[in-house]
C-alpha cells in the first residue's frame, strides 16, 4: 500500500470522526473526568508517603496525566473487523488491490489522528497548566519518547487485529473483547504504572505486551525512565512490535481460509 | 463438457470444491470458550466439483437456484474465499493466492452490498477508487464521462450514498466496478430487486461494455429476461454441481419440438395432471403453464382435450422460454408429484 492510498483511508475516518460532535463532547468531558479521578487518588495516596515505583508525588501525577492522555490519543475502533466478519461487509474490502491489515492500519490511523489532535493534546497541555505539573522535556527524551509512542500505537493496532481476527473462527467476539479490556486495563500502564506491581508478577508482565502500550510511552515521556532503562524498554517494545507483526501475518493466513461470508 | 485443460481461457476453473465448517458456537462467555475447544460442527457442501472456462470477450450467465453455489464460486475466483479444493485463474492468476494482483483486473458487483462508502458523496467513493486503482487524472476524467452518460449518473455525484435509491445505488455501484476499467466484470446478482426500467438501462450498458470494449462478463441472476438478452452462453448450477454448460441458443434448440400452453382457467383447479400429454410446470392461481412434449401433429387433439375437460378462458400457445428450459433441467431429478414442485416453481 503506498502514502496516498493509505492516507486516503485515514482521511475518510477522519472525517467521519469529525461528524459524531455530541459523542466528541462527551469523550472530552470523559477524559477530564479520568484525569480529574486518578490525579485526585494518586494525590492522596503520596500524601501518605511518596517513594513507591520510584514516583514523587508530583511525579506519579504527570504520569497519570501523560497515560491518559496517550490512552486518549490511542483511541480505536475494535468491533470493525468484527462487525465486517458478521454482516459480510469484509467482502468488498477483500476485492480491493490493498492489503487487509494495512487498510485497517489505515482506517485506524485517521480515527486516532482525530482523537490525538481533538482531545489528547488539548487534554494534556490543559491539564499540565492546571495541576502544574513539570515534565522534563529534553530533545532525547522527547524523540525516544515519540518513537515509544509509534511503537506503543502499533502494538496496541496489533493487539485489536488479532482479537478482531477471532471473529473469522467465533462469531460472538464480545467476551474475548471483555478479556482483552481487562487485561489492557490492569497491565497497559493506563491506570496503573508497572513499577507498582509486585516484583514477582514482573516476570509475567514481561510475557506480555501489554506493558509497552501506554506504560512504555509515558514513563520515557515523563522522564520517570532513567535513559539506560528507556533504551533497553524501546528494544523491547521492538521485540514485540516484530513478534506481533509475525503472528498477524500468520493469524491472517489462518484466517482467510476460514472465512464464509454472511448473507451471501 | 466445454472445458477443456491448457486452452487459452481468461477465467478457469478446475474441480473447484468448497467445503464450509460451521462451528455452532454456545451462548455467553462460557459458550464461546466451549465453542473454541468443541467439536460440534456443522460441514455445509457450497461447491462440490465446479469447472468451466470462460474465454475474453465472453458473457456468461451463471445460474442456479439460491444455495446452488453461484455466490461461492464468484467469491473465490474474486480472491475472497479460498477453496477446500481445486484450481481457479482468471488472467493466469491464482485469486485466492495472488488477491491483490487479481483484483486490479477484475470489477466486481455485489447486488446485496454496496462498495461504495455509505456516509459520502458518490463522488468521493469514486475519487477513493480513483487512488486506490492509481488511475490517472486523465483516465479517470474519461472513464467517468463515458459512466456517467452511459449510467446516467447525472445528479447522483452530490449524493451522499445513504440516500440513493436501489436502482441509483446499483448504477453507482456498477460504475464504481470500473473506474480502473478492469478486462473481467463479475455481476453478482446485479439486477435484484430492481424495477422494468432500471433492468433495462442496466442491461444495455453492459450490453455495450461487453460489445465495444471486449469486457468479459460472467453474471449471476434469477432474472431470466438478463439472460435472454445479455447472455450468449449459460452456466447452470445445482447443488454446487454444473448440469449444464453451453450456449443460450442451443439451449432452445434442446426441446425443438415442445410448446408451452399458457392456460387461464376459469376457476382454480384441484387435481393434476390434466391430460396426459400435457406436463404441468407452473401454476399461478387460476393460471397454469403446461408443456407440451411431443410432436406437435398431437397438439391441437391435447387442446381440444383440455378444453373440453375443463373450464378454460383463456389459452395460447408458445415457443419455452428459458426459464422453463432451465426449470425443466432442474427437474428432471424431481419429478412432479401433484402439486408439490409446481407451487415451489410459482415464486
Amino acid at each position: 500500500m503506498n502514502l496516498a492510498v493509505f492516507g486516503k483511508f485515514a482521511a475518510v475516518s477522519f472525517q467521519k470522526e469529525i461528524t459524531y460532535r455530541f459523542d466528541y463532547f462527551m469523550a472530552v468531558l470523559n477524559g477530564f473526568l479520568y484525569i480529574f479521578v486518578f490525579t485526585a487518588l494518586w494525590r492522596a495516596l503520596y500524601a501518605q508517603g511518596a517513594g513507591a515505583g520510584g514516583f514523587s508525588a508530583a511525579g506519579i501525577t504527570a504520569y497519570a496525566i501523560m497515560a491518559m492522555a496517550i490512552r486518549i490519543s490511542f483511541s480505536m475502533d475494535d468491533t470493525t473487523i468484527a462487525i465486517k466478519v458478521r454482516d459480510g461487509s469484509i467482502a468488498t474490502d477483500l476485492i480491493r488491490p490493498v492489503s487487509f491489515f494495512m487498510m485497517n492500519m489505515a482506517q485506524c490511523a485517521g480515527f486516532s489522528a482525530f482523537h490525538t489532535l481533538a482531545r489528547g493534546v488539548p487534554i494534556l497541555i490543559f491539564s499540565i497548566f492546571l495541576f502544574k505539573v513539570d515534565i522534563p522535556f529534553t530533545a532525547r527524551g522527547t524523540a525516544l519518547g515519540l518513537l515509544s509512542l509509534v511503537m506503543g500505537y502499533l502494538i496496541l493496532f496489533m493487539l485489536n487485529y488479532l482479537f478482531g481476527l477471532i471473529a473469522f473462527w467465533i462469531i460472538e467476539v464480545f467476551p474475548f473483547q471483555l478479556m482483552k479490556y481487562g487485561l489492557l486495563n490492569l497491565l497497559g500502564g493506563s491506570v496503573i504504572p508497572v513499577d507498582l506491581f509486585p516484583a514477582s508478577m514482573k516476570p509475567f508482565l514481561a510475557l506480555l505486551p501489554f506493558q509497552h502500550i501506554f506504560y512504555t510511552p509515558a514513563a520515557i515521556l515523563i522522564g520517570h525512565a532513567t535513559p539506560e532503562r528507556a533504551l533497553v524498554m524501546l528494544t523491547e517494545q521492538a521485540a514485540w512490535v516484530g513478534i506481533m507483526g509475525a503472528a498477524s501475518l500468520l493469524f491472517w493466513n489462518a484466517a482467510k481460509s476460514r472465512l464464509v461470508i454472511q448473507g451471501g | 463438457m466445454r472445458y477443456h485443460l491448457g486452452m487459452a481461457y481468461t477465467i478457469e476453473a478446475q474441480n473447484l470444491v468448497k467445503t464450509f465448517t460451521v462451528n455452532e458456537s454456545g451462548k455467553g462467555l462460557l459458550g464461546a470458550v466451549k465453542a473454541l475447544f468443541s467439536t460440534k460442527k456443522r460441514i455445509v457442501h457450497a461447491v462440490e466439483n465446479v469447472s468451466f472456462g470462460i474465454r475474453q470477450g465472453e458473457f456468461v450467465g451463471y445460474v442456479g437456484e439460491n444455495g446452488a453455489g453461484k455466490s461461492t464460486t464468484i467469491k473465490i475466483l474474486t480472491g475472497i474465499l479460498v477453496p477446500t479444493g481445486g484450481v481457479a485463474r482468471v488472467n493466469g492468476v491464482v485469486p485466492y493466492e495472488n488477491r491483490r494482483d487479481n483484483s486490479k483486473n477484475i470489477g466486481v458487483v455485489f447486488g446485496q452490498r454496496t462498495q461504495l462508502w455509505w456516509d459520502l458523496p458518490v463522488r468521493e467513493s469514486f475519487e477513493i477508487l480513483r487512488v486506490i486503482y492509481r488511475v490517472s487524472k486523465g483516465d479517470f476524467d474519461a472513464m467517468m464521462a463515458r459512466l456517467t452518460k452511459g449510467l446516467g449518473l447525472d445528479g447522483l455525484m452530490e449524493m451522499p450514498v445513504r440516500k440513493l435509491s436501489l436502482g441509483q445505488r446499483m448504477r453507482c455501484d456498477i460504475a464504481a466496478s470500473l473506474v480502473h476499467r478492469p478486462t473481467v466484470l463479475f455481476l453478482d446478482e446485479p439486477t435484484i430487486g430492481l424495477d422494468v426500467l432500471a433492468k433495462e438501462n442496466i442491461r444495455s450498458f453492459l450490453r455495450e461494455l461487453n460489445g465495444k470494449d471486449g469486457t468479459t462478463i460472467i453474471l449471476t441472476t434469477h432474472d431470466m429476461n438478463d439472460i435472454e438478452q445479455l447472455c450468449k452462453r449459460l452456466i447452470i448450477l445445482d447443488k454446487g454441481r454444473v448440469i449444464h454448460d453451453g450456449p443460450t441458443e442451443e439451449l432452445k434448440k434442446r426441446f425443438p419440438h415442445d410448446k408451452i400452453i399458457e392456460v387461464d382457467f376459469e376457476s382454480e383447479l384441484a387435481s393434476l395432471p390434466l391430460v396426459p400429454e400435457l406436463e404441468p410446470i407452473r401454476r399461478e392461481g387460476k393460471k397454469m403453464w403446461l408443456r407440451h412434449a411431443h410432436d406437435s401433429s398431437g397438439l391441437a387433439l391435447a387442446i381440444g382435450k383440455l378444453a373440453s375437460l375443463y373450464p378454460v378462458k383463456d389459452l395460447s400457445v408458445r415457443e419455452p422460454s428459458v426459464e422453463i428450459i432451465i426449470r425443466s433441467i432442474y427437474e428432471k431429478t424431481a419429478a412432479l408429484p401433484g402439486y408439490a414442485p409446481v407451487e415451489k416453481a410459482a415464486k
